[in-house]
């Protein structure tokens, strides 16, 4: 890499990267869910899912909170076993 | 009608004191009567910004206890006759006094003064809420840096869950060049996120450290810029309509120019 690509290259904006962090940030604080209540949280779906649906592996359930342009949402994820 | 303003920020160091300081004396230098109150129990620094340290006799606990009569420990200032510091204790600790206290105490203050203006300990915890008990509008203070407007961010629900409204919001300590490059959330950043009503926008300036270090606020400076900005915070409280300055209009062509380089295309902007 030469001395241009360095000049020329857009740097990151750390103001934006700021903005950016924040807001990822302070969706978890407004919403005030812990990682302690987001595992409990995980665990109490798994069990219900795994009611319905045998196939749901308990270890693979993502639960993540998403920021939005008009409202943030929580989003579960439940990966199934391939079967025959 | 008297009205009482607690100045408050969740993080320490952002600019409470300075703001309670510099507020109270242009709202004197308007020809208000004012009453400036250190609520940081223990933790004392109103008297020393003001430059009063000197002249305590009596303190907020003092007043509390009943080992004297408010006007007792009332504090004149150097510089105005109707201003006026209720010093916090020293030696004392949060727990010398309860919200009850604060909001009787508010309310006595309220029938000598137009204003009184109460500076919060930082935190989350008893001092804070002994500061906005007596409260009928609270401003946040905060800094374009993530810690601060994240604290912010905290205190402005916990504000409004003590129903005390939506608090209005004072950007300190911002750096135009660095807005500029791009190196530091700009007013509007800060205030997209917040989502609070704008009340100032204060420049980073020496002239506070130099005017502070003399036991001076920076208001009765003219040449200070954040003086002048703290002094049209003082006039928009009073209810004036004074128009926020951009403060990036500032700086000089060269950085303009700089500025626009380092930034990225408008389209990839939000």
């Amino acid at each position: 890499m030469g001395v241009l690509d360095g000049l020329f290259r857009r740097r990151e904006r750390s103001s934006d990267i700021a903005r950016e962090r924040l807001l990822t940030v302070l969706v978890h604080d407004r919403v005030k869910l812990t990682p302690e209540l987001l595992e409990q949280l995980k665990a109490e779906l798994s069990a219900v899912i795994a009611r319905y649906v045998p196939t749901v592996d308990p270890d693979t359930i993502e639960v993540t909170l998403f920021r939005g342009e008009l409202i943030d949402h929580l989003k579960a994820e439940f990966p199934l076993r391939r079967q025959r | 009608m008297s009205r009482v303003i607690t100045i408050t920020s969740g993080k320490g160091g952002v600019g409470k004191t300075t703001s309670t300081a510099n507020l109270g004396t242009a709202l004197a230098m308007q020809g208000a009567k004012v009453a400036v109150v250190d609520a940081d129990i223990g933790l004392r620094n109103l008297d020393v910004v003001m430059g009063l340290e000197n002249r305590i006799v009596y303190d907020l606990v003092d007043v509390v206890e009943g080992r004297c009569r408010l006007r007792q420990a009332l504090i004149k200032d150097k510089h105005f006759s109707d201003l006026f510091l209720l010093p916090a204790a020293q030696t004392r600790d949060k727990d010398a006094v309860g919200p009850e206290d604060m909001i009787a105490l508010a309310n006595q203050l309220r029938t000598e003064f137009d204003y009184v203006i109460i500076d919060s300990p930082a935190g989350i915890e008893g001092g804070f809420r002994n500061a906005i008990a007596g409260a009928d509008e609270v401003l946040i203070i905060t800094t374009p840096e993530v810690s601060a407007v994240r604290d912010a961010d905290r205190i402005i629900g916990l504000v409004e869950a003590a129903g005390k409204g939506s608090p209005q919001l004072i950007i300190n300590r911002i750096k135009p060049r660095m807005v500029n490059r791009g190196d530091m959330m700009s007013t509007d950043d800060v205030l997209q996120i917040l989502a609070i009503d704008l009340i100032g926008a204060i420049p980073d300036d020496e002239t506070i450290v130099t005017s502070t270090n003399r036991g001076e606020v920076a208001v009765l400076d003219r040449t200070s810029r954040a003086g002048r900005a703290f002094s049209d915070v003082a006039r928009r409280i009073a209810g004036e309509q004074v128009p926020m300055p951009t403060l990036e209009d500032e700086q000089g062509v060269f950085d303009k120019l700089f500025g626009m380089l380092a930034r990225r295309p408008r389209g990839s902007e939000r």
